[in-house]
């Protein structure tokens, strides 16, 4: 479904990325797990579009993505939810959702989409005319999760979404990554919490100083000795 | 007595409401397109111009040529961002450096086009007599085009408005001022929408030099006064605030007309004492963050 191939992205005139390949199938949770400044982010930019890579190739349903404008991406059916959410301050919680429907095949369902983005996110709806500005920080991760459903993607980029939340709603942020398998949503998972991430990823990469170290199924990884010392601390 | 306060309240409403239209047109500028358009005032003056020009060569009716010079504009400056603005905005990398830029092209912007004034209407004083019958408002005499003008100027903030709250565009025009590169992830084109708020700017501006040039006198060095005001303005109501920039035009409309009671010759010496005194109280203005 999404393919990256031998990627290296400059961020400004540093390298921050060698050499990456990636592959997410349909259906699957895929996660990227790695350090601070590993290059996570900066290789979810370079697939949403908001960067482009100095060389190698990203497809998207058998398409070349690589150079397009991140709206023109968000129309193919790929959702990217950035770093620390970046909701809309001064909007409603509503006027954020509607926002996330703003392609045009998905402003036509978005009273639709809504209801079902209400169903998993129940405390968005109870907020529904508040600004978003006001919100706890937790409730501002579900409101960009909720505003990236919006669009009705194919797949779902999340870029650290525990992060900085309360240890009760971490897991339940990973409770409904994990149930966007049921509405067949692609997703590809960046994190810092390694232990959880490989507890609902299908299949991993590692990533280190921007080169890939380590691929495998969540399951392997979590046993692996190199996983184990240098991010699980055991 | 009392007849002179409400003189003093409506002649300020009524320039508040031309105050309030030039602001909200530099807030879209300013506040979504980072563009610091010292040539706001031109567009004025071009929207006068036109209007001059329609009424005098073609007789045709002030009000209808809102209905023109609306959309001329808008694609004057929608090109106007597309071309110089863009170019500009890629070759400075975004940020600071294309504010700095940007203001200083529209410095440029704003001789070319005002010498490009002088050269096809001459550099006189010009002016039309337009809907100049008197009104008499409780014991307060006006001429009517300045109240059409003011309920022209609310209409249009009002329409503006609702257009910004209620619409797909116009919420992707919120959107795209709290945070680009998130609009850009919506599915929000960015550079049409920042080129789209240059050009409702530019819009807002020429209705507004439309709607002046019933009342007040037309040549081509008239704009930068409106500049200057529009920017106290939009500092008075808050950067980047709509609703802010309304509610400030009229703010300071009564505040000159309150001054000009008074002394007329100090009514812009007040607006730049309030402008300091803003800076300094409270830099975030009424409505602003």
């Amino acid at each position: 479904m999404l393919e990256l191939n031998n990627i290296n992205a400059f961020y400004g005139k540093v390298q921050s990325l060698w050499d990456l390949s990636l592959k997410v199938e349909e259906a699957e949770i895929v996660a990227l797990v790695g350090a601070n400044g590993a290059g996570k982010t900066t290789l979810l930019n370079t697939i949403c579009g908001l960067m482009s890579p100095a060389s190698g190739s990203v497809s998207f349903l058998g398409r070349r993505i690589d150079g397009l404008t991140p709206h023109s991406i968000v129309e193919m059916g790929l959702s990217h939810i950035p770093e620390s959410g970046r909701v809309f301050p001064d909007m409603t919680v509503r006027e954020n959702l509607e926002m996330g429907a703003y392609p045009y095949h998905a402003w036509k369902m978005k009273e639709e989409t809504l209801k079902q983005v209400f169903q998993i996110f129940p405390r968005l709806e109870e907020r529904e005319g508040q600004l978003a500005r006001t919100l706890s920080g937790g409730e501002k991760q579900m409101l960009a999760m909720g505003r990236g459903l919006m669009s009705r993607p194919r797949l779902c980029m999340f870029d650290e979404p525990s992060y900085g939340l309360a240890p009760k709603l971490v897991l339940e942020v990973f409770r409904i990554v994990n149930s966007l398998r049921e509405h067949g949503i692609t997703v590809l998972l960046v994190e810092q919490n390694v232990r959880h991430t490989l507890e609902i990823a299908d299949r991993a990469y590692v990533l280190e100083n921007g080169r890939m170290v380590l691929e495998g199924s969540g399951a392997e990884l979590l046993q692996s000795d190199y996983v184990k010392k240098a991010y699980l601390g055991l | 007595m009392v007849i002179e306060i409400i003189d003093i309240f409506l002649s300020g409403l009524l320039m508040g409401g031309i105050y309030a239209l030039i602001a909200v047109g530099l807030s879209m500028q300013y506040g979504v397109a980072r563009v610091l358009n010292v040539s706001h005032g031109e567009f004025i003056m071009l929207g006068a111009f036109f209007t001059w020009s329609l009424y005098t060569y073609c007789n045709i009716n002030p009000l209808l040529t809102l209905v023109i010079c609306g959309p001329v504009m808008l694609l004057i400056g929608f090109v106007l961002h597309k071309t110089l603005y863009r170019s500009i905005r890629i070759s400075s990398g975004g940020g600071a450096a294309f504010e700095g830029n940007s203001m200083l092209a529209s410095f440029g912007l704003l001789f070319v086009i005002q010498n490009m004034a002088i050269l096809i209407w001459g550099a006189s004083i010009k002016g039309y007599s337009y809907l100049a019958f008197p009104v008499n408002m409780g014991g307060v005499i006006f001429p009517a085009n300045r109240l059409v003008t003011l309920l022209f100027a609310v209409i249009i903030s009002v329409a503006f408005y609702l257009f910004l709250a209620r619409t797909r565009l116009g919420k992707a025009i919120r959107a795209a001022a709290q945070d680009p590169d998130a609009a850009g992830l919506m599915g929000v084109n960015i550079n049409q929408v920042l080129a789209l708020c240059f050009g409702l700017g530019a819009m807002m501006a020429g209705l507004a030099g439309t709607l002046l040039s019933m009342s007040f006198r037309v040549q081509p060095t008239m704009g930068l006064e409106y500049t200057l005001i529009a920017i106290i303005v939009v500092v008075l109501g808050g950067l980047g605030s709509i609703p802010g920039s309304f509610i400030g035009g009229f703010i300071l409309g009564l505040i000159g007309s309150i001054v000009s009671a008074i002394e007329p010759s100090l009514s812009l010496v007040a607006y730049y004492m309030l402008f300091m005194i803003l800076l300094l109280v409270k830099p975030t203005g009424i409505l602003g963050r």
